[in-house]
């Protein structure tokens, strides 16, 4: 199997859920919960594509990326590597983890603050078997690729020393001088200053154009999806909602849950008003019948509370988990989501 | 000086600077800021982080810590109510402790972005507010303040329920709400909030930004809000200020600031997000980073980043100057004060593209 072509599926995840067990504030005994922290989730992330994933905080899209870099064990589903299924029960292996790389939110918090950058950025690749010779030479190289130039600046500098932009693109950098195919972004954006987000989001982007990667990105920030994006994943209480072919979802969304997204994004153009579920009783609840956002949902039906709705496919590339669109062909349990959209491509081209 | 101690004005900041250090070690965080709030606005700060916005306002509400100091300048803020002839006003920053005793709280409150840390951990949320009416409110029977603290929740849309749980039990909205809750404890004429939905994400964001200015129309308190989100703030406030490098760089009314926006930086950060309507192009951001405050670049402090720099940048600092026959002020060799300078045709264009109403398919965003 060749593994670099543009199109070939680097890593897939299917059916994948992880159940977390909660212990209800302030009472003992027989209060345990079980949240779905993430309830059957199958995704394809391909060399050359960025694909996002856009929820709230506690949506799961955190618990997925970490299953993803195998840093939690999923309770149940798969994770196939380049057509290798990954045994469950498996640690993370030096073989994994050199294939697939995580970058984390915080650059402060994910660098050793008492090491320069060369130690942060050569300890890897010693881990990973690079010889003692070389790693400087890599080290460098890698920082150039993320545009920190010269490199030889930024070597003997401590984290502390550079911006967050700058130690983003360091982690990315550290990321990326074990040669992964995949790279998992969680909030990358986020902790940044305005003004260099894009710099980092251009230079993802340009990582997965140049070098096919293959990258999921993870955000809560739907504009930025959008703007990145060739595909864009919206989850809800550890289900898909929505899924789409490119910006598809941001511009016609069909889903309830995604319009509320789209609807909250500041926007001039609106006046500020209390959201509908301004009550926060609502706002945190989420369903244990029926469809989980039906609490929240503006166009609730008797249907929603009783019975979950399956994903809908409500156009090309474009599946909605809502019974608004019950009348769409229910997408098949079997074929995920992203090979479906594969076929549609290549019948597209 | 009198004509703008007038009764409507609730903070006047006049050249006011913050030093981190002393001597030569000192770094100037806030340079000669100008700026004033009137009763009833709201007014905007933005910039990056380093742009010296949350020094500001630790600064004149007198909450720096060491090596913060005050290095120059005046804070006047008015002690009057609403319905008083004239302004009683009082400088903050020559006031003594027990003076700003007085104003903290129950004239000046702060909401700070961080509501677990400014909570207190190991007490109840209402002992949190108990604490503020025992200190302020002497003469209240635990009654009282038990009904206050419950009246204060449900304003924020929080049940009474929540009055038994620790902060931690909390979801981050939650505790914005309560950290809000407290800061109207005492009806201030000034609240200020120092990124209080950054850590949030936008759906809960969108609910605290509502609930806020339906507060501010219920009450009408006077608000600085700080952000990097301009967006935000052109939702929210009146007037906005955009700071960069610890210096005003623009300020405008809100709508006016981003249809028109007239420092190179500015225009940078209205273009720094990604839009949600219209063709997928490639942005571009603000190329390099934010200057280290120990090492400014001479003349104009954007100039090693602005893609309009001129030779005149690098030499002489431009002032914060009135654009003529408007209410708005620019610190920009491109103005100098005169709107019918050469203009970069960037700058000169109405409109980052107006954003179309999402329309009916919308409509359970609205209701």
């Amino acid at each position: 199997m060749k593994v670099d072509e543009v199109g070939t599926a680097q890593l897939q995840a299917r059916h994948l859920t992880r159940l977390f067990t909660t212990r209800t504030p302030g009472r003992l005994f027989n209060a345990n919960r079980i949240v779905r922290a993430v309830d059957d989730v199958s995704l394809d992330l391909v060399a050359g594509e960025v694909v996002a994933v856009v929820g709230e905080s506690g949506s799961g899209k955190s618990v997925l990326a970490r299953m993803l870099a195998r840093i939690v064990r999923p309770t149940s589903g798969d994770v196939i590597l380049q057509g290798v299924h990954i045994a469950r029960r498996t640690k993370r292996t030096l073989d994994y983890s050199s294939q697939v790389q995580l970058v984390l939110q915080d650059p402060f918090a994910s660098m050793n603050p008492v090491h320069r950058i060369r130690h942060n950025l050569e300890r890897p690749l010693l881990i990973h078997g690079a010889k003692k010779t070389d790693v400087e030479r890599l080290a460098q190289a890698a920082l150039t690729r993320v545009s920190l130039e010269p490199p030889g600046r930024f070597l003997d500098r401590y984290p502390h020393e550079l911006s967050g932009g700058q130690l983003q693109r360091v982690s990315i950098a550290r990321a990326l001088c074990v040669e992964p195919k995949v790279l998992l972004a969680d909030e990358p954006i986020s902790m940044l200053d305005v003004s260099v987000r894009l710099g980092v989001l251009n230079l993802l982007r340009g990582l997965c154009d140049d070098d096919q990667l293959a990258i999921l990105y993870i955000t809560h920030d739907i504009a930025s999806a959008r703007y990145i994006a060739d595909e864009v994943i919206v989850m809800y209480a550890g289900q898909v909602v929505e899924q789409s072919r490119g910006s598809v979802l941001v511009d016609q969304p069909t889903h309830p849950y995604t319009r509320l997204l789209i609807a909250s994004v500041p926007n001039h153009s609106d006046p500020p008003s209390a959201s509908p579920s301004s009550n926060e009783q609502i706002q945190t609840a989420i369903a244990e019948e029926g469809c989980r956002f039906a609490p929240r949902c503006a166009s609730v039906m008797d249907r929603c509370r009783v019975e979950a709705p399956p994903q809908f496919v409500v156009g090309e590339n474009h599946t909605s988990r809502c019974w608004l669109y019950a009348d769409c062909p229910p997408l098949e349990v079997e074929v995920t989501l992203s090979k479906h959209l594969r076929e549609g491509d290549t019948t597209k081209t | 000086m009198d004509e703008t101690r007038t009764k409507n004005r609730i903070l006047d900041l006049r050249n006011f600077s913050v030093d981190y250090g002393w001597g030569d070690g000192a770094v100037r965080a806030v340079d000669n800021v100008t700026m004033h709030v009137d009763r009833s606005t709201v007014v905007g700060i933005a910039g990056e982080s380093g742009s010296g916005k949350s020094t500001l306002i630790y600064g004149f509400t007198r909450l720096l810590r060491a090596p913060g100091v005050i290095a120059g300048g005046e804070a006047l803020f008015n002690l009057s109510d609403a319905s008083a002839s004239e302004g009683n006003f009082i400088n903050l920053v020559t006031a003594t402790e027990s003076e700003m005793r007085r104003v903290r709280w129950s004239n000046i409150s702060i909401v700070l972005q961080s509501a677990l840390s400014a909570l207190n951990p190991v007490l109840r949320v209402r002992a949190q507010f108990d604490q503020v009416l025992k200190t302020h409110r002497p003469h209240m029977s635990k009654s009282q303040r038990r009904d206050r603290t419950i009246e204060l929740l449900a304003l924020v849309g929080l049940n009474e329920d929540r009055l038994r749980r620790y902060p931690h039990e909390l979801s981050g909205g939650q505790r914005q709400r309560v950290m809000i809750a407290l800061a109207l404890t005492l009806n201030p004429s000034l609240v200020v909030m120092d990124e209080p939905t950054t850590a949030l994400d936008v759906v809960t964001q969108r609910e605290i930004i509502g609930k806020l200015a339906e507060l501010r129309s219920q009450f009408g308190f006077a608000m600085i809000f700080i952000t990097h989100d301009l967006s935000l703030l052109v939702e929210l406030a009146d007037e906005i200020v955009v700071m960069y490098a610890g210096t005003v760089v623009e300020r405008a009314p809100a709508q006016t600031l981003y249809d028109s926006p007239r420092h190179p930086y500015t225009l940078g950060l209205l273009s720094s997000f990604p839009p949600m309507h219209g063709a997928r192009t490639e942005l571009t951001g603000i190329p390099g980073s934010p200057p280290d405050l120990s090492d400014m670049p001479g003349g104009c402090r954007f100039h090693p980043r602005c893609p309009y720099a001129m030779e005149r940048c690098a030499r002489e600092t431009p002032p914060l100057a009135q654009v003529t026959n408007e209410s708005r002020s620019v610190a920009c060799w491109l103005h100098a004060g005169d709107e019918d300078a050469a203009v970069p045709v960037e700058l000169r264009r109405v409109g980052v593209e107006r954003h179309p109403p999402l329309g009916a398919e919308n409509a359970e965003g609205e209701t």
